[in-house]
């Protein structure tokens, strides 16, 4: 009995530290959040002013912020929804088939992941250029000598410019984690459905993908918080919320009103609203991808 | 990213620390051959003046001030070099310099923190802000008194050593309220660039009026020149101010930028907004597409290759292509922007950076002597060796080059606009910078109609009306 409470001592003794930065550094800070979204402030001084909800009232009239509201939600859908089908193709071709060079192409994906994204935006800049860009010449075959696209000027195609920029750059990142786990499936499974004639789509469907699940749960909340997070940076960096805010999304906007606007209580707001949309996407999609886990 | 920004803060505080060291060190990089203290040859003029004329006692009393500066295009060692030279008229001063181009990122959280510097350079303007949030949230020393103050080591009233005109406006005068917040500092008339070159080659002459403008343009477009471009709408500022108080003058320009009611939708307004709209589609058809952060310089490359002809810009922009190829014969041309009424001058918005005193400031009286020693003549030399030139009469004579041509645009008979919109309470969602100058793109894109961009521009007039102080 003694020996049980000095344990626990010992282990609250241990864990108290990981506690107390996780209090000070995660809890407190986004407490923060939601109470200063309550205040008409500058962000600045100490003159506040307490509005309740008023923040959050205007938010949802503004229509710059449902504009950015909807090309997150694009993005997010998008970037998911393509990102998670090629690099689950690429994991199991690269995995499973025997093909040259099956390294060099592991590092090719993930190339993209290491670079820094204002470095994916200069490069995508420059594929983008209107006058001098790859894009545009290569489609100037195509399309002879035609007022020439402008992937980051047109507000009905800037959004896509930038899906298009963030799956490149994802692609390798979640390559490498499919990878990983379809390496842990047994050789033995894929053998027995070779000899009961099942081809490879097939073993895909019916092996890989159910063995995986849990794995794929996990990146479908990281898409969700990268998708979120990453579309600032290539924003900021790409188009700037151009043109006319055609490309602003959640953060973006927040930036814009907390800073450039001196709204940062309007700004907390949408710091609350991104919070609990992320949040509540993340727990939807965690119930809805929820399956009885397989053994192997 | 958050260890990016963890390298970011401590990159910044390092160098903070680093200018903190050479402020009080025997040993100031670029300043040392000519205004260190323990060099009694090339001081003794000023150490002997000094004292006898600013009213500093005999017994020095130990202190600092914290100057945080913006170092853009001028670069941080002028400001060193300055920092130097108070230290030197100044006994017992030690000045903590903060110079940097990511100015906001270093002191707004000390600023949260309630560690206020004692003095700032940062105009506004600029996309984080800071001067104007802490404009709207009333932080800011008046600085009527240092008007009246005399400049350290001369016997000139500092508000007597500024060019006229520069202290009547809402570039000082935040709250139009008739009170100095804001000293002015470094200004740079902006206007249109152009290659002078390329109209000396087709034998075209630069036009005077709008109508001249359009011709051209019709003109260059047989040969597939456009004739306009903008870097990113946010250069439409200088502009479009240019253009308003051409339309109607400066009591108009002054009802504008104090969001009169319905004044976006007057007679002068509406050919402004008119002009602009009928010049958007003489403007080249990629810009949109490079109008932003990344991209920009690209805009402005269209102007060395002679594929646009003018470009809104301000003195910088030489600077900044110094390094980008050109086409033959390249050489810069600069004018004012044309009259919005015939038979008128043109008109030139003159930018300004500004310099201020926090209301929380430690050390306010020494703040104060640092603003009035700026416009020293000996300040002014310092910063007008990098090109930054300040609004006191008679330093842009000493100018050359390319310089030269710029600054004498007014003595060419352009008029000069200066300020630029009222300080309000924030409004959350309502920028006036978002409805008049984003909204460019989308009239250049055609997704807006001129009508539209009006109307939008004087509902977000009628919103910050609403939030203007008492």
């Amino acid at each position: 009995m003694k020996k049980g409470k000095a344990r626990s001592v010992f282990i609250g003794v241990c864990v108290l530290p990981a506690v107390i930065l996780f209090f000070i550094f995660m809890i407190i800070p986004t407490l923060n959040v939601f109470r200063m979204s309550l205040y008409k402030w500058g962000g600045i001084s100490n003159n506040k002013e307490f509005v309740g909800l008023s923040n959050f009232k205007t938010l949802m009239g503004d229509t710059n912020f449902l504009r950015s509201f909807q090309n997150t939600v694009l993005l997010i859908v998008i970037v998911t929804i393509v990102t998670m089908a090629l690099s689950l193709i690429f994991a199991a071709i690269i995995s499973r088939e025997k093909i040259k060079g099956e390294n060099f192409y592991r590092i090719i994906f993930y190339i993209p992941n290491i670079l820094s994204v204002v470095v994916i935006s200069a490069i995508f800049s420059a594929i983008y250029d209107p006058n001098q860009g790859l894009l545009n010449s290569i489609l100037g075959i195509f399309r002879g000598d035609k007022d020439p696209i402008l992937w980051l000027g047109d507000k009905n195609i800037v959004v896509y410019s930038l899906i298009i920029a963030m799956i490149w750059q994802a692609i390798g990142y979640y390559m490498v984690m499919y990878m990983a786990s379809m390496a842990s499936v047994p050789e033995s499974l894929y053998e027995s459905a070779d000899l009961e004639g099942a081809g490879k789509v097939q073993q895909f469907f019916s092996i890989t993908l159910p063995l995986i699940w849990t794995n794929i749960r996990t990146t479908l909340s990281f898409f969700v918080i990268s998708s979120i997070n990453l579309s600032f940076q290539f924003v900021k960096v790409l188009t700037r919320g151009g043109p006319n805010g055609a490309s602003d999304v959640f953060l973006s906007y927040m930036y814009d009103q907390a800073y450039t606007n001196s709204s940062y209580g309007y700004g907390m707001a949408i710091g609350v609203i991104v919070f609990l949309f992320s949040f509540g996407l993340s727990a939807i999609i965690n119930v809805a991808t929820k399956r009885e886990p397989l053994e192997f | 990213m958050k260890r990016k920004l963890m390298a970011l803060l401590l990159t910044g505080a390092m160098t903070a620390t680093m200018f903190a060291g050479c402020g009080n060190s025997d040993e100031p990089a670029p300043a040392d051959d000519n205004k260190e203290t323990p060099a009694p040859a090339s001081t003794e003029d000023n150490q002997a003046e000094e004292p006898a004329e600013s009213e500093e006692p005999a017994e020095v009393e130990e202190q600092t001030l914290k100057v945080a500066a913006f170092a853009g295009g001028y670069g941080e060692d002028m400001w060193n070099e300055v920092a130097a030279a108070f230290e030197a008229s100044h006994p017992g001063v030690t000045v903590e310099m903060t110079a940097s181009s990511q100015l906001e990122d270093i002191i707004r959280p000390q600023m949260q923190a309630g560690d206020y510097p004692d003095v700032v350079h940062l105009a506004t303007g600029r996309e984080a802000a800071l001067t104007e949030t802490l404009t709207r949230e009333k932080g800011l020393l008046p600085l009527t008194d240092v008007l009246e103050m005399t400049v350290p080591g001369e016997d000139v009233k500092v508000k007597d050593k500024i060019i006229p005109g520069f202290l009547d406006t809402l570039g000082t005068n935040p709250y139009n309220d008739g009170v100095t917040y804001y000293a002015p500092m470094f200004y740079s008339p902006c206007g249109l660039f152009y290659n002078a070159g390329l109209f000396a080659e087709k034998g075209w002459d630069v036009p005077t009026t709008w109508d001249d403008m359009w011709a051209l343009g019709d003109k260059a477009k047989e040969e597939g020149i456009a004739l306009f471009t903008y870097p990113t709408t946010g250069y439409f500022d200088a502009f479009t101010f240019a253009l308003l108080s051409s339309a109607g003058g400066s009591d108009f320009y002054n009802k504008c930028m104090t969001y009169e009611d319905g004044i976006w939708e007057s007679e002068e307004a509406t050919k402004v907004f008119e002009l602009v709209g009928k010049l958007a589609s003489y403007t080249e058809s990629s810009t949109v597409a490079n109008a932003n952060g990344d991209g920009f310089t690209k805009n402005q490359q269209l102007i060395l290759d002679n594929k646009a002809i003018f470009c809104p810009n301000g003195t910088w922009l030489p600077g900044e292509m110094a390094d980008a190829g050109r086409a033959d014969g390249f050489e810069w041309g600069f004018m004012a922007v044309p009259a919005v009424n015939a038979g008128e001058k043109g008109v030139s918005f003159t930018f300004f950076e500004q310099m201020w005193i926090p209301a929380e400031a430690q050390n306010q009286d020494m703040a104060k002597e640092w603003v009035a020693y700026m416009y020293s003549d000996e300040a002014a030399a310092i910063f007008a060796k990098a090109n930054a030139i300040q609004p006191i009469a008679g330093m842009s004579d000493s100018l050359e080059g390319d310089n030269k041509l710029f600054y004498s645009v007014y003595d060419n008979g352009a008029t000069a606009v200066m300020g630029g919109f009222a300080t309000t309470d924030p409004v959350e969602g309502v920028s006036m910078a978002d409805s008049l100058f984003a909204t460019v793109d989308s009239v250049v894109s055609g997704d807006t109609t001129v009508a539209d961009w009006q109307a939008s521009v004087e509902e977000t007039s009628d919103k910050l009306r609403e939030a203007m102080p008492e």
